[in-house]
């Protein structure tokens, strides 16, 4: 249990040492959503708005928080086909989606501890 | 390569100078429609999608047209149209077979059956897919269902039965953002490309034109973005998973690989 916390309180950006606001509200969402429901042995979240920001499906969007890659390696997709698995991360951030200037996009790498080892060829 | 598109036919005389100047040897498959009728929406969308995946050949293989079965009420009449929608295939003016009803499994197989298996198609510059707008106030006469269970209700009904009967359109369905030749999404378009890529032989639809289905399917398939891939009536997931089953299972999609057509 303690570990968990030290791993969230490790992840996250510095802007937060400071007493303003959150510059990334979506990605912080996100990060406390997915540690909190899948307790991820590694959880990597890319900002990947500004490569979309001209495209014409975001003409008029001022948020810089749209475009996500995600990487989650947990043992909670253990036994779930893919489908499965990216349901689940879907459900967690329903909210996120639905809304107006929420997320567009969403790139997810879901796998289990095994899979990663065996992909990087342990 | 073009690929084929549902030619719609306007008068007797229409008819009768298109079928002639098919060659023998070509299927023609002949959809009789009428616009009031709610199911013919859903097969017209079924067959432009079957017809794109067929590529156009010189001399024709295949033909798909598409009859107002009300106004071409002679021709109506020489095929015995009793009931719409209803697909007849002919081949050198002889009826080979003809199907009824909206099921787009059963039609396909039957065109299969007469003229093979699609020769490809996906690098089409079609017209985007059918736009269905939700109609005002329309008789829907083909309805049977007598219960008042509310206007919304009903239609969501309907278009679950279509999006179940659309997802079926081809071994590999891709709905997609704009069209293979014209993606209108990068994702899309990587999805086109892979597909392309690995020769793999698959349908497509443009969510962009018709936002019945873009909003239904995200409900259907309970998935929440595009594209979105179909596997034999199955979803299979996005542009990831695609990438992922590929990379992990050398057998993902092999037998929907095109073979090379003998001449």
């Amino acid at each position: 249990m303690f570990r968990r916390i030290a791993f969230t309180a490790l992840r996250k950006p510095s802007a937060s040492m400071a007493t303003s606001k959150s510059h990334s509200p979506m990605e912080d969402a996100m990060r406390r959503k997915i540690t909190e429901a899948l307790a991820p042995t590694s959880l990597e979240i890319h900002n990947d708005s500004h490569l979309h920001a001209h495209h014409k499906a975001m003409e008029g969007s001022v948020s810089k928080e749209t475009h996500f890659r995600v990487n989650i390696i947990s043992d909670a997709f253990k036994s779930k086909m893919q489908p499965a698995r990216h349901r689940m991360v879907y459900a967690l951030l329903k909210d996120e989606m639905a809304m107006e200037g929420g997320i567009h996009a969403l790139q997810l790498k879901t796998r289990t501890v095994e899979e990663d080892e065996r992909v990087k060829g342990n | 390569m073009a690929a084929c598109s549902l030619i719609p036919v306007t008068s007797e005389d229409d008819f009768n100078s298109q079928t002639a100047a098919l060659p023998p040897t070509c299927l023609a498959v002949i959809y009789f429609h009428a616009p009031w009728a709610e199911p013919c929406k859903q097969m017209n969308t079924i067959l432009t999608t079957l017809a794109s995946t067929y590529e156009i050949t010189n001399p024709p293989r295949i033909a798909f047209f598409s009859l107002d079965a009300e106004e071409l009420s002679e021709v109506s009449e020489t095929y015995d149209v009793t009931q719409v929608p209803l697909v007849v295939l002919q081949r050198d003016g002889k009826v080979v077979d003809a199907v009824t009803g909206t099921d787009a499994a059963k039609v396909r197989g039957a065109v299969e059956k007469h003229a093979g298996s699609s020769t490809g198609g996906n690098k089409a510059s079609l017209p985007p897919a059918q736009k269905v707008t939700r109609p005002a106030a329309e008789d829907t006469a083909a309805d049977t269902n007598g219960t008042t269970h509310g206007a919304a209700a009903e239609e969501e009904e309907n278009l679950d039965e279509r999006l179940a009967q659309l997802v079926k359109a081809a071994d590999v369905m891709l709905f997609m953002k704009g069209t293979p030749s014209a993606p209108q999404c990068g994702f899309s378009r990587q999805t086109v490309s892979i597909l392309r890529q690995r020769k793999i032989k698959y349908g497509f639809f443009n969510i962009l034109a018709d936002d019945d289905v873009r909003q239904g399917l995200k409900k259907f398939s309970d998935w929440p973005t595009f594209p979105q891939i179909y596997v034999q009536g199955e979803l299979i997931g996005g542009l990831d998973i695609l990438k992922e089953e590929l990379d992990n299972d050398p057998d993902f999609l092999k037998p929907f690989i095109q073979q090379p057509q003998a001449v």
